[in-house]
């Protein structure tokens, strides 16, 4: 059974939307829960008809599970922070954990050794290969496979329904990889915990490297089932996302968003991390630039945020919550870059680099993901080679009793940064910007939409009731809403926090 | 570059295509699952996707399960997807599993699974009609790192939530696979709760303490700990909560390779501390996760009576190192995890060395 995969709400009145200087009565759409993301994600989209169909005019996404990851860090000690912030999320914890741990060897004035470097690397690569795998089969994939007579239970059923799905031996095809791509991902965990103590949450990050040794009997583990994933991605993953480019040809010039990339950069080749596999840059206003950290501002007009919280740097970044602030509509922040909108992910990243410079859309990036996941794999391979079994993983130093610390990293869905301030030996001030914030941020103050949102505007929905041009939109970003959305705010609500998931 | 030029492929054949031939699930028979999820990070969820030791993930979404409503694997949004739990909700039997922890503050509205509808209420609302009820993961059971200090949204496991309701507690940041689908099967088998220790947790997997099972426990006993943070041997000097926390993760390991192995590695045998995450009081009472001296590499308590500051787990001061031969008098079985610090942490730093 097809049934209805939206809440349509005509709200009260049919909202009055100005497009192009003519007023035009618009339906509101609000889709939530958002499934198949990690988190709790709302859609409010307004409609209006344009030539027998809907267009979106406006779209607003909306982040809302509080926890208070910035509150809870405080006075805690420094070497905590790898293992509390991966309790960020669940699906990327490497990502923090790296990320983290870059930011207090900064704090801390330490570096990890070669080896500790290098299995860093490789269990932080064996969390993009799951997660990348995951996006494209688990989360992304059922948007586009009509899996009727093939999956007809829960949790595939009911499901999204549109005239263009995948059909027939076509579909079965698929579903069949989306059993075989659980096991790969499952491998690509235990890949990862080899060296990595456990899958997800791993307990071996520390400024100054990780406590897991290289040993030769670990290296050869860990490079069995790295063949195995790759050959996956290479002979599997990648021609899949390549027929589903052509399946869907015309989700190249959808969902192009703000077009301006961002990447951190990650994967450090060398000590002093100049040298990344994936380096630092962005692509603003079409011209590639160079990244200064000090350029990032938050912004909070349309986030529930004392206003005086807003364009500051992370470094001197500030969360008083406001729930009751008139206007605003998540509990993200706006980041910007130079004022500017930015998406980041395995596109930016892969653009930035010269590796896939096809477009900016819902198809580019699937596939820029899928080539991505193929390029680290092919790296990880030849970072195995690099591991000294006997030599240091880990550089020990006593904890500082004042230090600053910035760690820029990426997670498997893009850009992550960690800024963190030491104050008598323990933490003093935690700020995290997560990709999903940089996304499915909501518009800042000077009114700009976030990334997702410009990404949504504009896109025709064939039928309201089943917004599967929506869902993969949203898709393509690969949102992590826990990322987004680790900052508590005080007591007080506002009443239309009501009808808002997340 | 590849580019668009390779769009237009045909899709990949060396799949298995095992749906094809498998029938569908039973909608017979297999007990109904509704997963809630709250305050939390889905670590749990993709650690139970890792699943093998008792049945991989497609086994148990396929043929032993049928999962109405989880979020993270869904197919359906919006408000299909409330109606499936919603529909499910007014036929009595399911079995109710909760990840992530229920903020309780500014009346449950930090959390809302669907327009209306809190965490909070959800939670009490679901328990109702649940013939069974999972908390899964330590943020579930007791509050977590969902609720850790200053717990800004008053964060609360579902044992607290649903008083005077069995609750099967199955603690773990994440929790393993193989503890929760194995606690679903003894369900579905037997059709009642396993026995379960004082704070509702299964004694087949946590009726043990970590510090019992440890494969370095005879180097304890001894008074031999490891050469530092990051050596292999026991972690205890380094500020291991082993000694006080309960679960069979020296024997299970994670991230297991195949049916009935054991897993890959685990934090002790990764030459790290045991955060105690399976407890209740984490992670404040089992934090911070690293006792160390003022190198970052040696331990700041003793096993090996070589260096001299004297902090232990339980925050109890003692002469500096450890035999550690009481630790085997305290009883396993059911503590509540407040009362296991001070008490076993204490019994565990008796002066040696």
């Amino acid at each position: 059974m097809e049934s209805s995969t939206v809440e349509t709400r005509t709200q009260e009145k049919d909202k009055e939307t100005t497009t192009g200087g003519t007023r035009k009565a618009a339906t509101v759409l609000r889709v939530g829960p958002v499934p198949r993301i990690e988190g709790h994600l709302e859609l409010e989209v307004s409609l209006a008809p344009s030539g027998g169909a809907q267009t979106v005019v406006q779209a607003k996404s909306s982040g809302t599970m509080f926890r208070g990851f910035e509150q809870i860090l405080k006075g805690r000690d420094p070497r905590d922070a790898t293992h509390y912030t991966q309790r960020i999320c669940g699906v990327c914890p490497v990502s923090h954990g790296m990320t983290s741990a870059l930011a207090l060897e900064q704090a801390f004035g330490v570096d990890a050794p070669p080896n500790g470097r290098i299995l860093r690397n490789l269990i932080l690569g064996a969390d993009f290969l799951m997660s990348h795998v995951l996006h494209f089969y688990h989360l992304a994939a059922p948007d586009y496979i009509d899996t009727t007579g093939l999956l007809d239970m829960s949790p595939w059923a009911p499901r999204p329904m549109s005239a263009d799905m995948v059909k027939g031996a076509t579909a079965a095809t698929l579903v069949g990889h989306y059993v075989d791509a659980l096991a790969i991902r499952r491998k690509a965990h235990q890949m990862g915990a080899i060296f990595g103590g456990k899958m997800p949450c791993s307990p071996v990050f520390l400024p100054g490297g990780v406590t897991e040794a290289a040993t030769a009997d670990k290296i050869v583990q860990f490079r069995a089932l790295l063949t195995e994933v790759r050959n996956f991605v290479r002979d599997v993953n990648v021609p899949d996302a390549y027929a589903l480019g052509g399946a869907f040809h015309d989700y190249f010039s959808i969902g192009r968003g703000s077009g301006n990339l961002l990447a951190y950069g990650v994967f450090n080749l060398t000590a002093d991390g100049n040298s990344k596999l994936l380096g630092r840059g962005r692509l603003t206003d079409g011209q590639l630039s160079t990244v200064d950290p000090a350029a990032i501002r938050e912004y909070v007009k349309y986030s529930w945020y004392n206003n005086s919280n807003g364009n500051r740097n992370p470094t001197a970044g500030e969360t008083n919550p406001n729930a009751d602030k008139a206007g605003a509509y998540s509990w993200i922040k706006a980041p910007r870059y130079q004022g500017k909108v930015h998406e980041v992910g395995p596109l930016a990243r892969m653009w930035i680099n010269g590796d896939y410079r096809n477009g900016i859309s819902v198809m580019d990036r699937i596939l820029a993901r899928a080539l991505e996941a193929q390029k680290i794999g092919d790296a990880m391979d030849e970072w195995l080679n690099e591991l000294v079994p006997g030599q240091p993983s880990y550089t020990g130093k006593g904890t500082p009793v004042t230090g600053t610390g910035i760690g820029l990293s990426e997670a498997p869905r893009g850009a992550v940064g960690h800024w963190v301030q030491i104050s008598n030996s323990v933490i003093e001030r935690y700020q995290v910007i997560s990709p999903t914030s940089w996304n499915a941020s909501p518009r800042d103050d000077s009114g700009q939409a976030g990334a997702l949102e410009q990404a949504l505007t504009g896109v025709t929905v064939a039928d309201p009731n089943n917004p599967v041009e929506l869902l993969r939109i949203v898709h393509s970003f690969d949102p992590c809403l826990a990322c987004s959305v680790h900052v508590a705010r005080a007591d007080g609500r506002r009443a239309r926090l009501e009808a808002v998931t997340l | 570059m590849k580019g668009a030029a390779a769009v237009g492929a045909a899709f990949g054949v060396s799949g298995m295509g095992v749906l094809g031939t498998r029938s569908a699930l039973a909608a017979t028979g297999a007990p109904r699952v509704i997963w809630l999820q709250g305050q939390g990070c889905t670590g749990c969820s993709v650690s139970l996707l890792n699943t093998i030791n008792y049945m991989t993930v497609d086994t148990l979404l396929l043929n032993t399960i049928d999962l109405k409503y989880d979020t993270t694997v869904m197919a359906a949004a919006g408000a299909a997807a409330v109606a499936a739990a919603e529909t499910n909700r007014a036929r009595p039997g399911y079995v109710l599993v909760v990840e992530g922890a229920i903020p309780t503050g500014a009346s449950g509205k930090y959390c809302t699974l669907w327009p209306g509808m809190t965490m909070h209420d959800a939670v009490r609302l679901y328990a109702k009609n649940a013939a069974a009820v999972l908390a899964v993961g330590t943020c579930a059971c007791y509050g977590g790192m969902s609720a850790g200090k200053p717990n800004p949204t008053n964060a609360k496991g579902v044992r607290s939530i649903l008083s005077g309701k069995t609750v099967i507690s199955i603690p773990g940041c994440p929790a393993s696979p193989d503890w929760i689908i194995g606690t679903i099967a003894y369900y579905i088998k037997y059709g009642k709760a396993p026995a379960r220790d004082a704070v509702g947790r299964p004694t087949d997997y946590y009726g043990k303490r970590i510090h019992d099972q440890c494969p370095f426990r005879p180097d304890y006993d001894k008074g031999v700990g490891a050469a530092g943070l990051g050596s292999s041997g026991c972690m205890y000097s380094y500020g291991c909560n082993g000694p006080e926390t309960y679960s069979d993760c020296p024997n299970r390991m994670w991230n297991s390779p195949a049916a009935g192995a054991a897993g890959v590695n685990w934090c002790i045998g990764a030459r790290t501390p045991c955060q105690g995450c399976t407890q209740p009081d984490f992670p404040d009472g089992r934090s911070p996760f690293y006792k160390l001296g003022a190198d970052g590499v040696s331990g700041a308590t003793t096993t090996s009576g070589t260096t001299g500051a004297t902090t232990t787990n339980g925050g109890t001061t003692t002469g500096g190192g450890t035999n550690g031969t009481t630790g085997a008098t305290t009883t396993t079985g059911g503590t509540t995890g407040g009362a296991t610090n001070g008490t076993t942490g204490a019994t565990t730093t008796t002066a040696g060395g």
